[in-house]
């Protein structure tokens, strides 16, 4: 289907679990991932998209989501969207854009995480670092 | 729509499909599904169960068992083979007992 991987070169598609598909256990991906099945699982991706049919269980870690159906447990990402149809049971971490269409069922903690204070608290620590050195 | 897992992805776990699935990424753990496509890039280490067709041209440490298994030149499986029908294509690397189902 989506299936043009060149041994060298990166993956072109996305990973796709269908609608019949039941899993549990834990999922780690580089790339896409589209779940239209029911899991029970931790999932780390890059991008993950949640369909209309799709149920997931567990803590999501990814740099987008994207929820359309069910979800159940907490979010942690830089860009969360949740469509007219998504339900959430669970806290969304964020750190860029968090968007909520019209009809959408959300229920938790929503907080958004600035990535410029983890900057500032290295670039202390470098500056502490370096003193030191200085200093010794 | 089927099933389809990319080699940048890894399961750990049991999946269990009812439709076709096909793989080139890693899983850890059984597979159970109608169809089972097993790409060139594909680590399994579980068994594989499935009604219809298993087709083989990764690497699988498990047991196998359906109607058709096809191991194709790529593959390389060692584990015990349950089928009726068993194709095997030139350059498979194998480490399997077989045992062929009446029909």
């Amino acid at each position: 289907m989506f299936f043009k991987s060149d041994k060298k070169s990166q993956v072109h598609g996305f990973s796709h679990l269908g609608e019949n598909l039941r899993f549990e256990g834990e999922i780690d991906c580089k790339g896409e991932i589209e779940i239209a099945g029911k899991v029970k699982s931790n999932i780390k991706a890059k991008k993950l998209t949640i369909l209309e049919s799709g149920s997931v269980k567990g803590l999501v870690q990814a740099e987008d989501v994207e929820v359309l159906g069910c979800m159940v447990g907490n979010i942690e990402s830089v860009n969360i969207y949740i469509g007219g149809k998504g339900v959430v049971r669970g806290n969304l971490r964020f750190e860029n854009n968090l968007t909520v269409l019209e009809g959408a069922d959300i229920s938790g903690h929503v907080q958004k995480n600035k990535k410029e204070k983890i900057k500032r608290l290295d670039s202390d620590k470098v500056k502490y670092l370096e003193h030191n050195k200085i200093a010794s | 729509m089927p099933s389809v897992i990319l080699k940048d992805t890894k399961f750990h776990g049991n999946i269990i499909e009812k439709d076709s699935i096909t793989v080139d990424g890693i899983v850890v753990g059984n597979i159970k599904a109608e169809e089972i496509i097993i790409h060139q890039n594909g680590n399994i280490t579980g068994n594989l169960t499935s009604d219809n067709n298993i087709e083989v041209g990764g690497q699988v440490t498990g047991d196998l068992s359906s109607d058709r298994i096809h191991l194709n030149n790529s593959a390389k499986v060692s584990g015990k083979l349950s089928h009726r029908n068993l194709v095997v294509d030139e350059g498979a690397q194998l480490e399997i007992g077989c045992s062929t189902r009446k029909k």
